[in-house]
């Protein structure tokens, strides 16, 4: 498969480069839309939350921040991947190429736009008084954790999407009740212990908590969240891949 | 002993049966509600094929339309899978069923020989080194840096020809398209065709046009119905072919 998307990589170059420019194309913002708008909806809950639900965390502001920015990575990844192989249903009726190259460079696209975001994380945290510290270097290795668990779920919700799709809309339903389910508003502490350890089976859960121990608390994740989070990624990746190897063979016949 | 290296294609007890929905469940409701009355129908479009194409043969696939050849020309490429059998080839294939896959509109010539090409797994290096023989196998000239909107339907599909033509292939698979272009045009892509098969390369052709078949190609395969009906030398199939149809 390595060997295919190497001979394959100017396709997946130039479907990288589409990924990011052709969403907010024709826009007068373009591409900066991907970063207004995790930002917009964080100034949306930064004046909510503490005035009407009286929420009190420190650093809030940076709080929501390190929260939103990778969930907007998750939920567009998603979106976007969901719909890859439906959207390109032109080429793939008409050219053999590696059937991967779609979701994955959704994936791509989605992570470099997460590692361009990080600077306004991190312009947050610097003036906001929180510091930056070498935890910071652990920063590209959660990424890619990230980067691999939204590709396995991308590649399993693309492939069944083109035989049942409804995919989308439950999909869709998923992620808003998820972010609910991630600790992106609220602190995990809120909750008692006895309760708590259901928040942190979201694999989610588990990344949010490290951008925040690497961007504001400067501490190493604990050592069994993040065993947890390789093997749910594993996991899924893995799961994923294969339901997608099964399912492509009809792609051009049921698309 | 025969050596599978010396052969690019090898098409073993092939089957391939489409579904014929005649309501297609596309949502879950439908798919819960009506999974027993599902009125699907399989069609088998071609059965029990079993062919080999050595290297460097220049092979033409002839028959009555509905007849399987495109579908065994799609099967090779790996756009489809068979049902029951296998089918191995051997060497950078590039297909020529439909051109101008992944054209953009809004992008010029220029650039879209570069998506076009990438599609067919060149990478940018290769394509700069290839990039002024094919502008000017398409004779395209200044038209090039236009978007291609701009362009004619004749000129759009020459430069989808030239892009496909000039793609470095050890297997060439053309469905139905030698049909290009005005009549210089065709002069053109028919000589291209002719230097490939000189330099080794394994080509195989879908076409009605039999007399270009019959200078182009040494061996043709008559599909019937799904059934390979008559295999051989070029002129005895199609006179064959021919008698039969009349």
């Amino acid at each position: 498969m390595i060997k295919d998307l190497y001979k394959y990589r100017e396709l997946l170059k130039s479907n990288v480069k589409k990924e990011i420019r052709g969403k907010y194309k024709g826009s007068f913002l373009g591409v900066l839309w991907s970063f207004f708008n995790p930002l917009l909806q964080v100034a949306v809950y930064a004046i909510v939350f503490p005035y009407i639900m009286r929420i009190k965390t420190d650093n809030y502001l940076q709080y929501l921040i390190v929260g939103i920015i990778p969930w907007t990575f998750f939920t567009t990844v998603i979106n976007q991947g969901m719909i890859t192989v439906r959207m390109n249903a032109g080429i793939i009726k008409k050219v053999y190429f590696p059937r991967e190259i779609l979701p994955i460079s959704v994936a791509l696209s989605g992570l470099i736009n997460f590692f361009i975001s990080c600077i306004i994380i991190l312009l947050f945290c610097v003036f906001g008084g929180l510091g930056i510290s070498w935890h910071l270097l652990l920063l590209p290795f959660i990424a890619i954790i990230q980067f691999f668990l939204t590709l396995g779920l991308v590649f399993a919700l693309s492939a069944i999407n083109i035989y049942i799709k409804d995919t989308e809309y439950i999909v869709q339903f998923i992620i808003n009740m998820l972010f609910y389910g991630t600790p992106i508003l609220y602190t995990a502490t809120l909750f008692p212990t006895t309760v708590r350890w259901i928040l942190y089976l979201n694999p989610l859960t588990e990344l949010v908590d490290f951008y925040r121990d690497i961007f504001m608390y400067h501490q190493m994740p604990q050592l069994h969240h993040f065993i947890y989070l390789v093997v749910v990624t594993g996991f899924v990746y893995v799961i994923g891949r294969l339901i997608f190897k099964k399912l492509e063979k009809g792609f051009a016949e049921e698309v | 002993m025969e050596n599978k290296e010396d052969y690019s294609i090898i098409v073993e007890d092939v089957t391939k049966k489409f579904k014929v929905y005649y309501d297609k469940p596309n949502t879950l409701k439908e798919r819960l509600v009506f999974w027993k009355n599902n009125k699907t129908d399989t069609h088998t479009v071609l059965e029990d094929i079993n062919l080999k194409i050595k290297k460097g043969e220049t092979v033409a696939l002839i028959g009555t339309n509905g007849s399987g050849k495109s579908t065994l020309l799609k099967l090779m490429t790996k756009i489809i899978y068979p049902n029951v059998g296998k089918i191995t080839t051997n060497g950078k294939l590039t297909s020529l069923l439909e051109l101008g896959a992944g054209f953009h509109d809004d992008f010029t010539g220029r650039e879209n020989i570069y998506f076009n090409a990438s599609i067919f797994g060149l990478t940018s290096k290769e394509i700069d080194k290839k990039i002024d023989e094919i502008i000017e196998f398409s004779e395209l000239g200044d038209f090039i840096d236009s978007p291609i909107r701009t362009y004619s339907s004749g000129m759009y599909m020459r430069l989808a020809f030239s892009v496909a033509i000039n793609v470095d292939a050890d297997i060439l698979l053309i469905d139905e398209i030698l049909a290009v272009g005005d009549q210089h045009f065709q002069d053109k892509c028919f000589a291209k065709l002719r230097e490939l098969k000189e330099s080794d390369k394994t080509i195989v052709i879908v076409s009605h046009n039999h007399s270009s078949i019959r200078k182009l190609c040494n061996r043709a395969i008559w599909i019937q119905n799904g059934h390979v009906r008559l295999d051989g030398e070029t002129n005895k199939v199609i006179d064959k072919y021919l008698e039969e149809c009349k």
